[in-house]
C-alpha cells in the first residue's frame, strides 16, 4: 500500500460523491426538498475531503520521495530542497489538473459554509454546477491524466528533477495563483447557471455574484502579476508582458470579468444590460477553461507550456458542452431578462460603462484573434504564420488608451444624463492636470509622442479620481474631521466607491511604468574581457571576471561580477549567474541582477562566457519598471477593500453615524452616498445616492 | 455665465494639449542610436530556434549572432526595410513576427477593425432598442417609473442645490 494507491481511492470516491451531489441537488432543487438540499451540502464537503485527500497523498509522496510513482520521478529528485518538492505537485499536467479540481472543491465547500448568505433557492443549482465542473476535472484525473499511475517494472533510484525555469520562487506562488484564478471563474458561471434556471436575477443574485466574480477578479490580478514579476526576473529579455499565447489565455477571462463588474452597476442601478451580464460571466468561464486547455494542449506554440498532451480533445469537447448548455439555457431565459428602464442619454454614467464594456470587450476580440491566427492560417494550408508584439501593441495599445481615458471620465458623469455645465465643471481640474502634464514633459525632455500622448491621459485619468476623493475628504474635513482621518473613513465607508478608485489608480501607476519602460527602454550587447567595460544611460559596468562554484546538490553557478558605477561614483558589485542543475545541463536557470535606483531598472543578463575571462551581457535600462509592481499591488489592494465583507459591522457603525449626525443636518447630503443609501430620511438617502451617481 | 466660462476652460486645455502634441510631432525628430535601430529591427523578427520570441528578446545563442549581423547591415548603410527583406527572402516570410500586411495575412489586421465596427453597429442597435423601450414604457407607466418621476423635480430641485454647494467650494471657480 503507497500514498499513492490512497490518492487514486480518494479520486474515485471523489468522482462518485460529486455525481451523487450533482443528482441530489438537483432533486432536492425541483422537489423543493430542504432534507435533499442539506445532503447535498454534505455530499460536496465530502468531495472537498476527498479531493484534499488526493492532494495531500501526491504531496506526500513527493516528500517521501516515492519514485515508483511516475509523476514524481518526473517532477523531482532527491537533491531538491522540500519547497521544490511540494511546488514540484503542480508544475507537470496530472498535477496542475489535481491542483486545479482541488482547488474547485475547496472553493465549494468555502460557497457551502457561505451559502445561507445566498439566495436559497439558487444554491442547490450553484452546487449542482459545480460538481458538473468537478465532475469533469475528476473524471480527468482518475482516467486519462492520473498523476498516480506507478512504473510497472523498474522504478529508478532518483527522479529526473523539477525544471529550471521553474526553481524560482516565483514558482511557489505564481502558478498556483494563476491556476486558482482559472478555476475560480467557475463560481460566478455557477450562480450564473443557476439564475438562468430559475429565471431569478434579482438584487440578491446580483450581490452573490458580484462578489465571487470580484473574488476571482483579485485572484486573476495577482496571478497576472506574479507572472509578469516571474518573466522580469527570470526569463532574461528585460520585458515582462510578452503577448504570448498563454498570457493572453491568462488576460481573457481577466478582461471580460473586468467587464462584468462595471456593466453589474448597471444592472444594479438601472435593472439593463441583464443579457449581456450573463453572456459576459459565461465567457470569462469560457476563456478560462480555454486557458487551462490552451496551456495544455499545445495547440499554439508558446514559450509557458511545458507539457504537450492528449487531453487537450477532452477540454475542447468540456468547452462545446459548456458553450453549447449555456447558450441554450440562455436563449431559453431570453424573454425574462428585458430591461427594466429605458436609456436616457450616452452623456451618463451608464453610457461610460457602455463604452467600457465595448472597449473590453473589443480588446478581448483582437487579442483572442491574433492568438488564434496562426491556427487559423495553418487550416487554411499555409505556414504556420506568428502574430507578435508588435501586432498586440499596435492593435491594444489604443484601445487601452481610450479605456484609460473613459476611466477618467466615468466618475464624473451621472446615472441618466448629466447636465453640461456639471460636467464642464468636473472636468475642469482634471484637464488642467493633464494640460500640465502634456506642456512640461516635453520641455523635461520626453519627446516621444505616443509616451506624451499616454502620460497625459493617465495624468488626466489621476486628476479626476484624485480631485474625486480629494471632494470627499474636504467635505468631511468641513464637518470637524482630520484629513487622515476624513480619508480614512471616506473608504471605509463607502467601500466599493473607493476600493474601485484604489484600483484605478493602481492600473494609472501600472500604465504609466508600461508606457515608460515601453517607449524609453535602453538595451545594449556587450561581450568584455576582464578590465573592460561599457555605458549604458548614465551607468558605467566594468568587468572583473567569472567564478565557477559547485554546491554539494550539483548545482554549478557560473557567476560574472561587475562593478557599476554611477555619474561619476562607484555604486556597487553584482553578480549576474546562471545555474546548471543536474539533469538540466542544456538549460541553465538565469540569475538576472536588478538594480533599482530612481525608478529606473539596471538589469544585467549574464548571456555567455569564455572561461574566467570573457563574456557576454545583455544589459537593459527600464526606466518607470517599479511602478509596475507598485501599481499592480495597489490594484489588488483595492479590490480586497472591494470584496472585503461588511455587514456585520455595518449595523454598529450605522447606529454610530445616526446618533453622530443628528447634529449635523447637512451630513448626509455632503458626503458622497453609500452603496446602501443611509437610512435617516428618505428623501435625503434618496438624494445622497443621487448625488453619488452623479460625481 | 458660469457654464460657458468652464466649458471655454476646458476647450482651451484641449486646444493647449494638442497644440503641444502636434508641436512634438513637427519638431525635428531625434535620430533614434544604433542600439535603438537594432532593437527595432530585431524586434519584428522571430527568433527561429525560440517558442515565439523575437530576435531582440531572445538569449539564444543565434539570436545574438542575428543581432550582430543587423547591426553590421545597419552600419553598412542598409535600411531597416532592406535587412527585414534579406532575412525574409532567406528563411520565409514566418521569420517576420508581424504578419505582412499583404495577401491572407491581412485579415490578422482587418479582422480587429471588423470587430470593432461589428460592435459599433450592436452598441447602437442596442441603444436603439432600449429607447423604443423606454418610450414603451413611459406610454404604459408601471409602479415603478410613475414612482421615480414623482420623486424627480424633488431631486433635481437637491440637486441643483449640492452642485451648488460644490461650486461654490471649488478652487477654481470662486
Amino acid at each position: 500500500m503507497h500514498f499513492s494507491d490512497l490518492g487514486v481511492i480518494s479520486l474515485i470516491l471523489a468522482l462518485g460523491f460529486a455525481a451523487l451531489t450533482l443528482i441530489v441537488a438537483v432533486l432536492g432543487a425541483v422537489r423543493h426538498s430542504e432534507r435533499l438540499v442539506a445532503s447535498a451540502k454534505r455530499g460536496t464537503l465530502a468531495v472537498t475531503f476527498f479531493m484534499v485527500l488526493a492532494a495531500a497523498s501526491l504531496i506526500i509522496s513527493f516528500l517521501v520521495h516515492d519514485f515508483g510513482v511516475v509523476y514524481v520521478a518526473d517532477q523531482s529528485n532527491r537533491a531538491m530542497p522540500w519547497y521544490f518538492s511540494i511546488a514540484a505537485f503542480y508544475s507537470g499536467q496530472e498535477g496542475s489538473l489535481l491542483y486545479w479540481g482541488m482547488m474547485l472543491a475547496v472553493f465549494s465547500a468555502i460557497f457551502i459554509f457561505t451559502s445561507r448568505r445566498a439566495p436559497a433557492h439558487l444554491v442547490p443549482y450553484v452546487i449542482a454546477t459545480l460538481m458538473g465542473v468537478q465532475i469533469f476535472f475528476t473524471l480527468m484525473l482518475v482516467t486519462v491524466s492520473s498523476p498516480f499511475v506507478r512504473f510497472t517494472s523498474q522504478i529508478p533510484a532518483d527522479g529526473a528533477g523539477l525544471n529550471p525555469l521553474l526553481r524560482d520562487p516565483g514558482m511557489l506562488i505564481h502558478p498556483p495563483t494563476l491556476l486558482m484564478g482559472f478555476m475560480s471563474f467557475s463560481l460566478p458561471f455557477a450562480f450564473a447557471v443557476a439564475a438562468m434556471i430559475t429565471g431569478r436575477l434579482d438584487s440578491e443574485w446580483l450581490r452573490s455574484i458580484r462578489r465571487w466574480t470580484l473574488a476571482a477578479w483579485s485572484i486573476q490580478t495577482a496571478g497576472l502579476l506574479l507572472g509578469m514579476w516571474w518573466s522580469y526576473h527570470v526569463l532574461g529579455w528585460g520585458g515582462y508582458w510578452e503577448w504570448d499565447p498563454v498570457e493572453n489565455a491568462a488576460l481573457f477571462p481577466w478582461l471580460t470579468a473586468t467587464a462584468f463588474l462595471h456593466s453589474t452597476m448597471v444592472q444594479e442601478r438601472r435593472g439593463m444590460l441583464k443579457v449581456w451580464n450573463l453572456g459576459l460571466v459565461i465567457a470569462s468561464f469560457a476563456l478560462s477553461i480555454f486557458g487551462t486547455f490552451e496551456v495544455r494542449s499545445g495547440l499554439i506554440s508558446s514559450v509557458h507550456s511545458f507539457a504537450y498532451s492528449a487531453i487537450g480533445g477532452y477540454f475542447l469537447v468540456f468547452l462545446c458542452v459548456v458553450i453549447v448548455f449555456s447558450l441554450g439555457l440562455f436563449i431559453f431565459r431570453l424573454p425574462k431578462l428585458r430591461p427594466e428602464q429605458e436609456f436616457s442619454s450616452l452623456i451618463s454614467r451608464e453610457g461610460s460603462f457602455l463604452l467600457n464594456n465595448f472597449l473590453l470587450v473589443g480588446i478581448t476580440c483582437a487579442t483572442l484573434w491574433g492568438t488564434l491566427f496562426p491556427l487559423i492560417s495553418q487550416t487554411f494550408g499555409r505556414l504556420s504564420e506568428t502574430v507578435g508584439a508588435p501586432f498586440y501593441n499596435e492593435v491594444d495599445g489604443p484601445i487601452f488608451a481610450v479605456l484609460l481615458l473613459a476611466m477618467g471620465l466615468g466618475p464624473l458623469l451621472a446615472w441618466r444624463r448629466t447636465s453640461s455645465h456639471t460636467l464642464w465643471r468636473n472636468l475642469l481640474t482634471p484637464a488642467i492636470f493633464a494640460a500640465l502634464c502634456a506642456l512640461i514633459l516635453p520641455l523635461a525632455g520626453v519627446r516621444n509622442i505616443a509616451a506624451n500622448i499616454g502620460f497625459t491621459v493617465c495624468a488626466f485619468t489621476a486628476g479626476a479620481i484624485l480631485y474625486e476623493l480629494w471632494r470627499g475628504v474636504r467635505v468631511r474635513h468641513s464637518h470637524g474631521e482630520p484629513y487622515p482621518i476624513a480619508l480614512v473613513t471616506l473608504i471605509q465607508r463607502y467601500r466599493r466607491r473607493y476600493g474601485g478608485y484604489i484600483v484605478h489608480l493602481g492600473l494609472i501607476l501600472l500604465a504609466v511604468g508600461i508606457i515608460g519602460s515601453h517607449a524609453f527602454q535602453q538595451e545594449h550587447d556587450a561581450n568584455l574581457k576582464v578590465g573592460q567595460s561599457v555605458t549604458i544611460g548614465s551607468y558605467h559596468l566594468v568587468f572583473f571576471g567569472n567564478a565557477d562554484t559547485t554546491d554539494e546538490a550539483g548545482t554549478e553557478t557560473i557567476a560574472a561580477q561587475l562593478q557599476i558605477w554611477h555619474n561619476g561614483q562607484l555604486e556597487s558589485y553584482i553578480y549576474p549567474a546562471r545555474n546548471f542543475y543536474p539533469h538540466f545541463a542544456n538549460e541553465p536557470a538565469s540569475q538576472i541582477s536588478i538594480t533599482t535606483e530612481n525608478l529606473t531598472d539596471l538589469y544585467v543578463f549574464l548571456a555567455d562566457w569564455q572561461g574566467a575571462g570573457q563574456a557576454s551581457f545583455r544589459i537593459f535600462l527600464n526606466p518607470l519598471v517599479p511602478l509596475i509592481w507598485s501599481g499592480g499591488l495597489m490594484m489588488l489592494f483595492g479590490g480586497i477593500i472591494c470584496w472585503w465583507p461588511e455587514r456585520r459591522r455595518r449595523r454598529t457603525i450605522d447606529t454610530r453615524e445616526v446618533s453622530s449626525a443628528s447634529g449635523q443636518t447637512l451630513s448626509i447630503q455632503a458626503k458622497p452616498a453609500s452603496d446602501e443609501p443611509a437610512a435617516l430620511d428618505p428623501v435625503l438617502a434618496n438624494a445622497g445616492a443621487e448625488k453619488e451617481s452623479r460625481t | 455665465m458660469k457654464q460657458r466660462r468652464s466649458l471655454l476652460l476646458v476647450l482651451a486645455l484641449a486646444a493647449l494639449v494638442g497644440a503641444a502634441w502636434l508641436a512634438i510631432l513637427f519638431a525635428t525628430p531625434q535620430q533614434p542610436t544604433l542600439d535603438q535601430r537594432v532593437y527595432n529591427v530585431a524586434a519584428q523578427l522571430k527568433c527561429p530556434v525560440c517558442q515565439n520570441e523575437s530576435v531582440a528578446d531572445s538569449s539564444a545563442a543565434i539570436a545574438q549572432q542575428m543581432r550582430q549581423v543587423i547591426r553590421q547591415d545597419l552600419q553598412k548603410g542598409m535600411s531597416e526595410q532592406q535587412i527585414l527583406q534579406y532575412f525574409a527572402a532567406h528563411y520565409g516570410n514566418t521569420i517576420l513576427l508581424t504578419p505582412p500586411q499583404q495577401g491572407f495575412n491581412l485579415l490578422a489586421w482587418l479582422m480587429p477593425v471588423a470587430i470593432f465596427l461589428l460592435g459599433l453597429g450592436l452598441v447602437s442597435y442596442v441603444i436603439r432598442d432600449w429607447r423604443i423601450q423606454g418610450r414603451l414604457q413611459l406610454a404604459a407607466p408601471d409602479e415603478q417609473t410613475s414612482d421615480e418621476t414623482l420623486a424627480d423635480p424633488e431631486l433635481a430641485a437637491y440637486r441643483a442645490q449640492l452642485e451648488q454647494e460644490l461650486a461654490d467650494d471649488d478652487p477654481f471657480l470662486r
